[in-house]
């Protein structure tokens, strides 16, 4: 997955709309986003070969590259059967590779941003909220040993060495997370070759990718002022890179489906401004046992089914069928309920989904780059 | 509707009396027109003043409730973060707000530091140009960049990517203007706006933030009560404007109350000019009630009169009180920018309230001062043949119940002054009532001195014109009255000044005994010296003794407070002036740790000597003994005195802000042994006492200045008073001249005659306005002060306002008759006579 893709289209075409009044304060962060589209300041490292992964150091920031993100989705039941789905992201975003002056505590090359997210898919309600600030005085930062990434009172906070259970704890007027996630079975998942993900053909146009694809999941969800018990699998996607994007390139289809069987099956699909599927797309599918099998775009089919406009107009294809024939997957993808796009900063939809077909399951699918 | 009130015939009668005294009516449309104009002028110059500082204050609060500042002044950052990071924290924004001078400019200039990302959970707009990422990165990621507002950085002539040299106590700094904003939705012409890294780097406020601004509710604000440290203090914003707003509040009220003056004196005027044009028709008016017109008709009739009169009145006033108050704008601006805050001199804007204000009192004041006059006129006999005698008569006999009701009024505004709680507010109604008894005593006191004048031996003409100035004080006693009125407004201002400049001035003396004082140039912004400098300069060679002084401020129960914590050396303890003081000695309670509270601090806390007073300390609330009161009008909130040793122990800080020494030599031998001895130091002032009195007395005369103008207004309303008074008497007295004239008077003779009674009667006027003037200065200085800043003052009286009074009333009264005494000389007096 390559959200900073996402980031990136969305953000400039947010940034081209008009301001309205009441956003104006919001301005000046909506500009970031600027940033996500033109080539990072050359001083940044770019992911330009594979690399060794070094462990819990690597699950920590690397300031080095511009952009990073420790990404969280979660398809989760109370007790009684009532189905909910999480998103919680914290997003690095790196102003200069240059260290910071140091004339105050206050000064730092380094911003954070947060999205956090709960779906009651029963209720069809979705609240999302979204903070910024700058990694400075402690208001937000990352370390890796023990894992702690914060911004503000949302943090993510794993145990010394290996980060696992990982306490995940964000709230908001309308909704609240405290959940741990465990390892589970699954093995940490390099995506693309060995960890590094090509999004375009020039070179350090990828990342440095790796996923926890299935996460034993409970804790406590709250929405509006209904509090919940809850237990589910979560997805864990970490990524960092320096790269821009493509300028033929519009916006981003990600699927992360955990499937009854117990596989767990990612795609993204690179759009190009034509609405075609790129040759960069790609994707993994996870055996129950950990063995992965890469998947391009030749052996993927995906096929909007549905769209659905957001209050804005902009319309979102939230029912896919997708078919992969090498592994005997013909899966149809349906939104949970449709009202799950974020509207901030950057306007994208995220939300939790199920798979039914050849093989049922859940999931989370993010669309990116349909904001005219 | 007027035609149910007054019937139209009637009303044309009246109409048709000014049109025929033109003249008269004009000035009597005049008298309205300036008081209506001062009291709109001030009010738009004063609603400028506030709305440009609430304008600031909203845009720099955006949609905050509260504020969290730190008991010390400051807050620790670790504080923020520690709320931030607390899951349920409400939206806050962290700020740090300090001053720093601007080379080449004068005044100083906010710097405030905002954290951007914070600043929209306030819904501020400040920041706002900051858009694009390249200049998010380099507003946070560049040590001293700003943004300013097109108006700010039209006054200090630069623009985008020029650099400013600024100052904050005494450490230069650069600063680069990254934006201006053109929408200007920052207004404040004295505003910088940057980083809060930048600010925190400038201000040198290492690890701490100036305040915490939040969005509060109920729930919110039990919520943060709870995770409050003790030196930690929750404002709402009212609260903590209203300390800002105080400090204006009371100028505001000194200026409206000026302006009220004005409209009281217009208000005689009205009085005066309708009484005459009511002693002028009383032929036409007994006619009338013989063919039937009843008095009520006739009270109807002349309150009509008035209501037009004061609606044409109040029109052009607000016209002319639009024009003046551009003018005063500027004046009121400087005076608040001096004193307290910036205020852009450009700021006028018209407001409904101050027309509307304007035009109440203008109609309320013409109707109430119209009312006597109708109700004299209602009850004229039908077809009078009341000669001007008996007139001259009546009203003489009606002088001593006036003047027991002027006394009655007198003493009831004293007490009112004095003795009514009810603040400032109660001492400046006090003061308008003693002043209304005083002019209602004027006639009778006006007679009074007349009999001592005509007691002179004088000769001829001026004989003439003391005997003729008797007959004719029914109509010239409310022109004098007014005149009285607005004269003894100058004496009493001008004493109370006076008397504030000598209070002033002396406790300057006495406070600033030491020849020398060594300060940081930034030392108005807390600039401290360093320990080096207050080492060396205690030791210098021609140094006798030093004091040296602290200054800090505190934040205690939502007030702040000014703290000094001084080394005393017995010729400085010498200059402290007790206005009260427990028993023993006050300077051995002060060497124990006790306090001196200033004059003004003991009225605003209501605070005694032997109580005590709670001052926070790093360590938490601390009780101190309060030992002796004194005099002091460094400021209007007020100081407390701690020795220093006490205050080290309790707050663990050993800066110094200023050195003063005392020599037994020549003060310039020190001034000289400092210069050698801190050569190479940068950014220090020597400065002898001689010039910090010079300077603080330049300030005091600056604010004054504003008085000084309305002072010349009052006085000029008065003026058109005397000169209508004046024409509407030589008018009616054509006949009376023609005779003289005919008996051999010739054209100059008829003029000095003319000019003298004028100037007698100005010169009466000023004569009862200097009692009442100085009884006005002493409610101004003994009650008003007192109540308003907490004050006290010795009351000084010096010649010059009296002599100016006396000056003034006859020089408008001689101005006055000029034109009425020239129009005398040149009427042909045979018309006249033939008509009779």
């Amino acid at each position: 997955m390559w959200r900073l893709c996402l980031m990136l289209i969305v953000m400039l075409a947010a940034c081209e709309q008009p301001t309205p009044p009441a956003r104006q304060a919001a301005q000046a962060t909506v500009q970031i986003g600027q940033r996500m589209g033109a080539e990072p300041d050359p001083g940044f490292a770019r992911a330009t070969v594979p690399r060794p992964f070094e462990f819990p150091a690597d699950h920590g920031a690397h300031p080095a590259y511009a952009t990073e993100w420790w990404y969280f989705t979660g398809n989760l039941h109370s007790d009684d059967g009532a189905r909910f789905g999480y998103q919680l992201t914290l997003f690095r975003i790196g102003l200069t590779p240059d260290p910071a002056a140091d004339d105050s505590d206050w000064r730092t090359g380094q911003i954070y941003m947060g999205h956090l997210a709960v779906s009651d898919l029963e209720r069809r309600l979705h609240h999302s909220r979204e903070r910024f600030s700058r990694a400075a005085v402690g208001l937000a930062g990352a370390q890796s040993d023990p894992l702690r990434v914060w911004l503000g009172p949302w943090s993510i906070e794993g145990e010394p060495g290996d980060p696992f259970p990982v306490r995940l704890d964000a709230a908001d007027s309308d909704m609240a997370i405290a959940l741990t996630l465990e390892r589970g079975n699954r093995p940490l998942v390099l995506q693309g070759e060995r960890g590094l993900s090509r999004k375009g053909d020039s070179p350090g146009n990828a990342s440095y990718y790796y996923s926890y694809t299935r996460l034993p999941t409970r804790g406590e969800i709250r929405i509006e002022n209904r509090q919940y018990r809850v237990s589910g699998n979560s997805w864990f996607d970490r990524e960092w890179s320096s790269s821009a994007l493509a300028t033929d390139q519009a916006g981003w289809d990600w699927f992360a489906l955990q499937l009854d069987d117990g596989r767990d099956l990612m795609f993204y699909r690179l759009r190009g401004k034509d609405g075609a599927a790129q040759r960069f797309s790609s994707g993994v599918l996870v055996d129950t046992d950990g063995t992965t099998h890469t998947l391009s775009l030749d052996s993927v089919q995906a096929v909007p089914m549905r769209t659905w406009q957001d209050e804005d107009g902009v319309a979102y294809p939230v029912a896919w069928h997708l078919s992969i024939p090498q592994h005997a997957l013909d899966l149809n993808i349906e939104a949970a309920f449709d009202e799950q796009a974020m509207r901030h900063t950057v306007h994208y939809w995220e939300g939790a989904v199920v798979v039914s077909g050849s093989h049922s399951g859940v999931g989370y699918l993010e669309l990116s780059g349909y904001v005219e | 509707m007027i035609r149910h009130f007054v019937s139209p015939l009637l009303l044309r009668a009246g109409l048709r009396h000014h049109t025929r005294h033109r003249w008269q009516a004009a000035l009597m449309l005049a008298g309205v027109m300036m008081g209506v104009a001062v009291v709109v002028a001030v009010d738009l110059a004063n609603a400028a003043a506030s709305a440009s500082f609430a304008r600031s204050a909203s845009q720099l609060r955006g949609a905050a409730t509260h504020r969290l500042i730190g008991t010390q002044g400051y807050l620790p950052q670790t504080l923020y973060t520690a709320l931030l990071t607390t899951p349920g924290h409400p939206p806050m924004a962290p700020v740090i707000s300090t001053r720093v001078r601007v080379e080449g400019m004068q005044e100083r200039f906010r710097l405030v530091g905002i954290d951007l990302f914070a600043e929209r959970s306030m819904h501020r707009d400040t920041g706002s140009t900051i858009s694009g990422f390249d200049r998010l990165r380099t507003w946070l990621t560049r040590p001293g960049v700003v943004v300013l507002s097109t108006s700010a950085a039209d006054h200090l002539g630069v623009t985008i990517g020029d650099v400013l040299k600024v100052d904050h106590q005494g450490r230069p700094a650069a600063l680069e203007i990254l934006d201006v904003d053109d929408d200007d939705s920052l207004a404040s012409r004295d505003l910088l706006v940057a980083d809060i890294a930048t600010a925190q780097a400038l201000s040198a406020m290492h690890g701490d933030i100036s305040h915490i601004d939040l969005i509060l509710d109920t729930e919110a604000e039990a919520w943060l009560k709870e995770r409050l440290p003790g030196w930690a203090r929750l404002l709402s914003v009212d609260e903590q404007t209203q300390g800002i707003v105080g400090l204006s509040a009371a100028f505001e009220l000194n200026l409206t109350a000026m302006s009220l003056l004005a409209l009281l004196v217009g208000a005689f005027l009205i009085f005066n000019a309708l009484s005459l044009s009511i002693v002028q028709r009383r032929n036409l008016l007994g006619r009338l009630r013989a063919l039937g017109v009843t008095d009520t008709q006739i009270h109807r009739l002349i309150l009509a009169e008035a209501v037009a009169l004061g609606i044409v009145g109040t029109l052009l006033g607000s016209v002319l009180g639009i024009a003046l108050g551009q003018g005063l704008t500027t004046l009121v601006a400087a005076t608040v920018s001096e004193l307290y805050y910036d205020v852009p001199a450009d700021a006028l804007q018209l407001n409904a309230w101050s027309l509307a204000k304007g035009a109440l009192l203008g109609l309320g004041g013409t109707v109430l001062a119209a009312w006597f006059p109708a109700a004299q006129a209602a009850r004229t006999p039908p077809l009078t043949t009341l000669s001007r005698a008996a007139l001259e008569q009546s009203i003489r006999q009606r002088l001593p119940r006036l003047a027991i009701a002027g006394g009655i009024l007198m003493a009831a505004g004293l007490l009112l002054a004095f003795e009514f709680p009810g603040g400032v507010l109660a001492g400046f109604a006090g003061l308008f009532v003693m002043l209304l008894g005083a002019a209602l005593l004027t006639p009778l006191a006006l007679r009074l001195l007349h009999r001592a004048l005509d007691r002179l031996p004088l000769g001829g003409i001026r004989r003439m014109a003391v005997r003729d100035l008797d007959r004719h004080l029914s109509r010239l006693g409310t022109a004098a009255a007014a005149l009285m009125v607005a004269l003894s407004a100058g004496v009493g201002v001008a004493v109370m000044v006076e008397s504030m400049r000598g209070a002033v001035s002396g406790w300057l003396g006495d406070l600033l005994s030491a020849d020398l004082y060594i300060a940081s140039e930034a030392f108005a912004d807390g600039a401290t010296l360093p320990r080096s400098i207050v080492t060396q300069a205690t030791r210098l060679a021609p140094v006798s003794a030093a004091s040296l002084y602290r200054n800090r401020s505190l934040y205690s129960d939502n007030r702040r407070i000014t703290l000094v914590a001084a080394d005393l050396a017995p010729q400085s303890r010498t200059g402290f002036r007790f206005v009260a003081q427990t028993d023993g000695d006050v300077w051995q309670r002060f060497d124990r740790g006790e306090l001196l509270i200033s004059e003004p601090f003991a009225h605003r806390l209501q605070l005694r000597a032997g109580e005590s007073l709670r001052l926070p300390t790093p360590a938490g609330d601390v009780e101190f003994p309060v030992a002796a009161v004194f005099r002091d009008y460094a400021s209007e909130h007020g100081r407390v005195f701690i020795a220093r040793p006490h205050y080290r122990d309790h707050w663990s800080d050993t800066a110094v802000n200023t050195v003063a020494l005392f020599s037994d030599r020549n003060a310039a031998v020190l001034l000289q042994a400092a210069r050698v001895q801190f050569a190479a130091e940068d950014g220090l002032v020597f400065t002898a006492a001689r010039a910090i009195h010079d300077e603080s007395m330049a300030v005091f005369d600056r604010t004054f200045r504003i008085t000084e103008a309305l002072r010349l207004l009052s006085l000029l309303v008065a003026f058109a008073g005397i000169l209508s008074a004046l024409m509407a008497v030589q008018l009616e007295r054509r006949k009376e001249f023609a005779v003289l004239r005919a008996l051999g008077l010739t054209r100059w003779q008829l003029s000095r005659l003319i000019v003298v009674e004028s100037v007698l009667i100005g010169l009466l006027a000023a004569l009862v306005a200097i009692p009442v003037g100085l009884l006005m200065a002493w409610v101004l200085t003994a009650a008003i002060q007192l109540r308003a800043f907490g004050w006290s003052m010795p009351f000084l009286i010096s010649a010059s306002p009296l002599w100016s009074a006396l000056v003034l009333g006859a020089g408008a009264a001689f101005l006055a008759a000029l034109y009425p005494a020239w129009r005398a000389s040149v009427d042909d007096p045979a018309p006249q006579l033939r008509e009779a």
